[in-house]
């Protein structure tokens, strides 16, 4: 049980990081294709001020956001399993892919069309992010996995 | 006694701070109910043309608002932040009786929509001789972001502000677009000839200068453009606005995204211009106007910049590139979407939202 707690935090931890190296390689390699003066060290600082910024210093902090997101999208899928016969690193991979899919789409839909995470604007940026998704959930669904073995 | 120091100098910077806000004034309410006023265009003391955002061109006539809205304004998107938008006079408007009106136009059959600029002749109850002499290029998919203010320059050209569209800020750094502009026409549609990029390949030759994000204000002092815009999280500017010059969004800005996320690391870089001014946390600068009369006189040759956070106006004394000073005035009416000024001297104000009133400032 308190193996499962952490490993569900850790996912959700995992996904937040994920969405929001997303979020600053969308911003930086728009930069460096402007030839603005993006160098490694700037790209780290901007994705360690992001991590803080992000979940503490904007409208909304990007890891509540996530952890509701998963933990709808976990409690269905954990549901559906007692009728679907699926392994639960995949279906809780599809899981967070879906959470984090609902995520880029709905909250668009709340705000008059506006992308709030500017990464997200994109085909290719929202299928990054629900890949992102996707490997979070695997990496819970796994952990249960391994646990029941 | 160094606590007693300290204080001394802390009540010191109050007395000065309160020295600067002397001005004693009074409101008067000219209108309210109003459904989201926006744009102000003052005929003459008692005569004020005003936009609603949700879609009415409405009068004050001889100081009292008629109450039934102009007529023959064109279809508007009224949606988040779109609607019926920018006003302004035409440089001749008491020979012509011709305005222009900034506004979000719905794309017929589709889901998207983009700023429109028209001209008009303004009758009694109504307005004719509609003409588009602006569309900006390509269309959005959201209702943000506008820009729809509006200037005449010395020459008799029209200058549009013509916002970023929210979601297409990167757009705001390349000329084959109108987002993220300001535009300069000539008031029947057409470009003038000495536009900058009007040779430049691939460019909007309506474009005047470019890198800016939501512009709410520009107005001419002295022959010189100030326009203030709204930035994301922090970074609302104050600019000189002048042509084919970049402002550099999003690649510079001292604000941050409303995620938290930094939009770029960089205030600054060669080739793109400095505000002269910017405020963090935001103001959120809507209107500006620059203050010519004498009813007040300590506020003669300032500008204002009426804001929505938390809800003000900021008396500016600008002097070229330097502001001199800032006062915060009539902080007492809430959010405040648009500034004018009177000839009778009256400072003329907006508040915003949809029970909106239209108030003047005058001596007490």
């Amino acid at each position: 049980m308190l193996l499962n707690s952490f490993n569900l935090i850790l996912s959700i931890v995992i996904a937040t990081c994920l969405v929001i190296l997303q979020e600053t390689m969308s911003n930086m390699f728009w930069l460096i294709t402007i030839d603005m003066p993006v160098t490694i060290g700037i790209f780290l600082n901007t994705y360690f001020s992001n991590l803080f910024l992000m979940n503490l210093g904007g409208a909304i902090p990007i890891i509540a956001l996530i952890a509701i997101g998963f933990l709808v999208a976990y409690l269905v899928t954990k549901i559906l399993l007692i009728w679907v016969n699926l392994s639960k690193s995949y279906a809780y991979a599809l899981a967070g892919a879906a959470a984090i899919l609902a995520i880029v789409l709905l909250m668009p839909l709340a705000f008059y069309n506006l992308d709030v995470l500017a990464g997200g604007r994109s085909f290719l940026g929202k299928s990054i992010l629900v890949f992102f998704g996707l490997i979070s959930g695997y990496y819970f669904g796994n952990s249960l996995e391994k646990e029941r073995t | 006694m160094i606590n007693k120091i300290i204080l001394s100098i802390f009540a010191l910077l109050l007395s000065i701070k309160a020295i600067s806000s002397t001005v004693e004034y009074s409101y008067e309410t000219l209108a309210d109910n109003l459904s989201h006023p926006w744009g102000l265009a003052v005929i003459d003391e008692n005569n004020i043309l005003f936009t609603e955002l949700s879609g009415q061109l409405r009068k004050i006539e001889n100081g009292v608002l008629n109450q039934k809205p102009i007529t023959g304004v064109p279809e508007v998107l009224f949606a988040g932040q779109g609607g019926l938008s920018g006003i302004i006079l035409d440089p001749n408007f008491k020979e012509n009786s011709k305005i222009y009106i900034a506004f979000s136009s719905p794309d017929k059959g589709k889901k998207t929509n983009t700023l429109e600029v028209i001209s008009a002749s303004l009758n009694e109850s109504s307005i004719s001789d509609v003409k588009t002499i602006f569309k900006a290029s390509p269309s959005r998919r959201t209702a943000a972001h506008y820009g729809a203010r509006m200037a005449f320059l010395p020459d008799g050209t029209l200058l549009i502000t013509s916002g970023d569209g929210f979601n297409y800020r990167e757009q705001a750094q390349y000329l084959d677009n109108h987002f993220g502009k300001i535009i300069r026409i000539n008031t029947d549609g057409s470009i003038p000839e000495d536009n900058p990029f009007i040779t430049t390949e691939g460019a909007k030759p309506e474009i005047w200068s470019y890198g800016h994000r939501n512009l709410q204000g520009i107005i001419l002092k002295d022959g010189v453009v100030y326009e203030n815009e709204h930035g994301p999280m922090g970074g609302d500017e104050l600019n000189i606005a002048e042509s084919g010059k970049n402002y550099g969004w999003p690649a510079i800005t001292y604000g941050k995204d409303y995620s938290g996320a930094t939009i770029s690391p960089f205030t600054e870089k060669e080739g793109m211009e400095q505000p002269i001014k910017y405020w963090v946390p935001s103001i959120a600068p809507s209107g500006m106007a620059h203050y010519t009369g004498t009813l007040f006189s300590e506020w003669t040759d300032s500008i204002f910049v009426s804001a929505l956070v938390p809800g003000d106006v900021r008396r500016l004394k600008v002097k070229g590139s330097n502001v001199l000073e800032e006062e915060i005035l009539f902080s007492d009416l809430g959010r405040i979407r648009d500034v004018a000024t009177s000839p009778d001297g009256s400072i003329i104000l907006a508040t915003d939202g949809p029970n909106g009133k239209l108030i003047r400032v005058v001596t007490k």
